[in-house]
């Protein structure tokens, strides 16, 4: 298995920690500050979000990086180096920045959009054009649409071009504001879902900008969560957010739901699974009865030789002297082990079964999950500890 | 000579060689005032076009490209500046509500009679339409693609040169045909001060009764704005391709 911090397609140098201290910024005389005495680090590689309600300064405290917004007071550092000694234009070639409107050039095509920085960077022109192809094939576009116009796009290929476009001169830091804001939700989920997969390959070190906590939950290494005037309430990982809100303010923009949320964090293998009572076609029904006596789920479930689930075997079932080969319920939903726990939740009501059989990857049986387990999960003081060592994001 | 006295004495000459023309050989079409167009006198005539046409084309693309370079750079200059931009609109905007006539008896005395005069005036009628063109086309260039070229690192210069001016260039080239049409228009007066173009030939000295000449005059006029104004919708189209694939 190659590590995951380096793949052989894509170049890439690296990413740079950034770092606030006591960042400000007043406009004009204003006696409240839009940003004030912002002190915050985001380690290199990681996807730090700002998120908090509009008019909290987290989109200024984000402009604060590439100088689109001037400090008044204080400083950001970039590896160490502050912004304030760099040329903005200069600075802001070695930042990717995205935004919600997209801002395509739309009178350019779409490679020329994505070559635009290596363009002012001055690289070759044969450089360009293989760094243009490589960026498209890592998004997922067609080379060939490199020729078209952005307005020949849909808004999530438009969106995906925004991102290509701000990684073309390889940033040690992507700025994005609200990037997949405009976009339907269908896409959004999809859009979020790439990125992810392709953040967890280049490794940069991005500032998300977001008011969507269920977005921020689900990009985030940390989340910032802001208040008026550039203020942290609490910067934590996106499970010790849901876990323990450090006040009231959090926990009000946190969400009623957070317990629904942290569902979404978590996977079906993150979970203790109850065993199911497994039973052979042909086996003697009073076997499987034996079974049933001490097990926690009260049906017996047929597998066959691989111990690949085929189905529920009702009181009928056992009434024969052997397992027949055709259970009287189907099987339901099935689930994957690593499926994110909320997904799983979700297809338990839909289906609205009671217990969903876990396969692994072969698809043998795993174990079973209920609705109540969930809920008993959800309820114990030991989900706590649980979901420490479970903080890993969904991929898709 | 006063200087003041000159255009009537420019008219004087169209009209007296156009006269003089006239009665040397007297067609039996002419004769007729009942006839809106003499084709026997219009074949016979039709070379004495040639100058005048030349010259007003001239006089239109002069004083189109003398308006499109100041109004231009008041633009660009406005752009930057936004305090300018009132007074720059309410000055080009005084300058487009001076009748063209009385434009020209104010420019006599200083610059004289003949072609600058022409041009001058011409020119700050073009100011007007080619400024607020620009103008509106700069300020059409949609906020979110500013941002994002300022957020990618290009300067303001780049910014202008690389993105805005480029899509504002259909709203600058509408402002251009407007200006080029009119001008051809207008410039049939510059005869009035010595500027020659077709105007020589519609202004006879009061001689209403015979209108070929008119028409010959009228037509050139008319197929000459429509000449300039197709191959700027020409030059229009090629700049913004961008816009029409997007149609599709």
């Amino acid at each position: 298995m190659p590590t995951p911090e380096v793949t052989e397609e894509v170049s890439s140098t690296g990413a740079s920690a950034v770092r606030y201290e006591n960042a400000t910024k007043r406009y004009g005389d204003s006696a409240e500050a839009a940003v004030e005495r912002l002190n915050l680090e985001v380690p290199a590689g990681e996807v730090c979000v700002l998120v908090g309600p509009s008019g909290c300064g987290k989109t200024t405290a984000m402009r604060l990086v590439n100088r689109t917004v001037e400090l008044s007071e204080g400083d950001v550092l970039i590896g160490g180096e502050s912004v304030r000694k760099r040329d903005p234009a200069r600075l802001r070639r070695e930042i990717g920045y995205v935004i919600q409107q997209v801002g395509l050039f739309p009178h350019r095509t779409v490679a020329e959009n994505i070559g635009a920085v290596p363009q002012l960077l001055g690289w070759k022109k044969d450089r360009i054009r293989a760094r243009t192809v490589e960026l498209l094939e890592l998004i997922g576009l067609d080379p060939e649409l490199g020729e078209r116009y952005p307005a020949q796009l849909s808004g999530g290929q438009q969106q995906r071009v925004g991102v290509a476009r701000a990684l073309a001169a390889d940033p040690l830091v992507m700025l994005m504001d609200e990037p997949f804001g405009a976009i339907d939700p269908i896409s959004r989920e999809r859009l979020q879902n790439e990125f992810l997969r392709l953040q967890a390959e280049i490794r940069k070190t991005v500032l998300f900008v977001t008011h969507d906590i269920d977005e921020a939950i689900k990009m985030g290494d940390r989340i910032a969560v802001m208040r008026k005037g550039g203020h942290v309430a609490q910067y934590a990982t996106p499970a010790e957010l849901l876990m323990a809100p450090a006040d009231e303010f959090v926990e009000d923009f946190v969400g009623a739901d957070r317990a629904l949320k942290r569902l979404a964090l978590m996977r079906v293998s993150d979970i203790d699974l109850w065993e199911a009572p497994l039973a052979h076609v042909g086996q003697a029904t009073a076997e499987v009865r034996a079974k049933l006596r001490d097990a926690e789920v009260p049906y017996p479930l047929l597998v066959d030789a691989e111990r690949r689930p085929l189905g529920w075997l009702s009181e009928r079932d056992l009434s024969a002297e052997t397992v027949p080969a055709r259970p009287d319920n189907p099987l339901g939903p099935l689930l994957d082990r690593d499926d994110v726990m909320r997904d799983a939740l979700a297809d338990l009501l839909q289906g609205e079964a009671q217990y969903a059989a876990v396969v692994d990857h072969q698809g043998r049986i795993a174990g079973v999950l209920s609705v109540e387990i969930i809920s008993e999960f959800l309820a114990s003081p030991k989900a706590k500890a649980e979901e420490r060592g479970a903080v890993e994001r969904p991929r898709e | 000579m006063n200087s003041h006295l000159l255009p009537l004495a420019a008219v004087g000459e169209v009209g007296k060689s156009f006269f003089h023309h006239r009665t040397s050989e007297t067609l039996p079409c002419q004769a007729d005032t009942s006839k809106l167009f003499c084709f026997d006198w219009a074949k016979d005539n039709i070379g004495r076009y040639e100058t005048p046409t030349l010259q007003h084309v001239e006089l239109v693309a002069i004083s189109v490209l003398v308006g499109f370079a100041i109004a231009f750079a008041l633009a660009l200059l406005a752009h930057r500046r936004r305090w300018l931009q009132p007074p720059l609109l309410a000055a080009t905007g005084v300058l487009y509500t001076v009748p063209s006539l009385a434009f020209f008896f104010l420019l006599l005395p200083i610059t004289g009679l003949g072609r600058d005069t022409v041009v001058i005036a011409l020119a700050a009628y073009t100011l007007q339409i080619i400024y607020r063109n620009t103008m509106t086309g700069l300020a059409n260039v949609s906020a979110s693609v500013r941002d994002a070229a300022r957020g990618m690192g290009l300067t303001d210069r780049q910014i202008l040169w690389r993105v805005e001016l480029p899509l504002a260039t259909p709203e600058i080239v509408a402002g251009l045909r407007i200006a080029t049409v009119s001008t051809v228009a207008i410039a049939t007066l510059a005869v009035f001060a010595g500027g020659g173009g077709l105007g020589q030939q519609i202004y006879t000295g009061g001689q209403l009764t015979f209108k070929t000449n008119i028409i010959i005059a009228g037509g050139i006029a008319i197929l000459m704005a429509i000449s300039f104004d197709l191959i700027l919708l020409g030059i229009q189209r090629y700049a913004t391709r961008w816009r029409r694939v997007a149609e599709r």
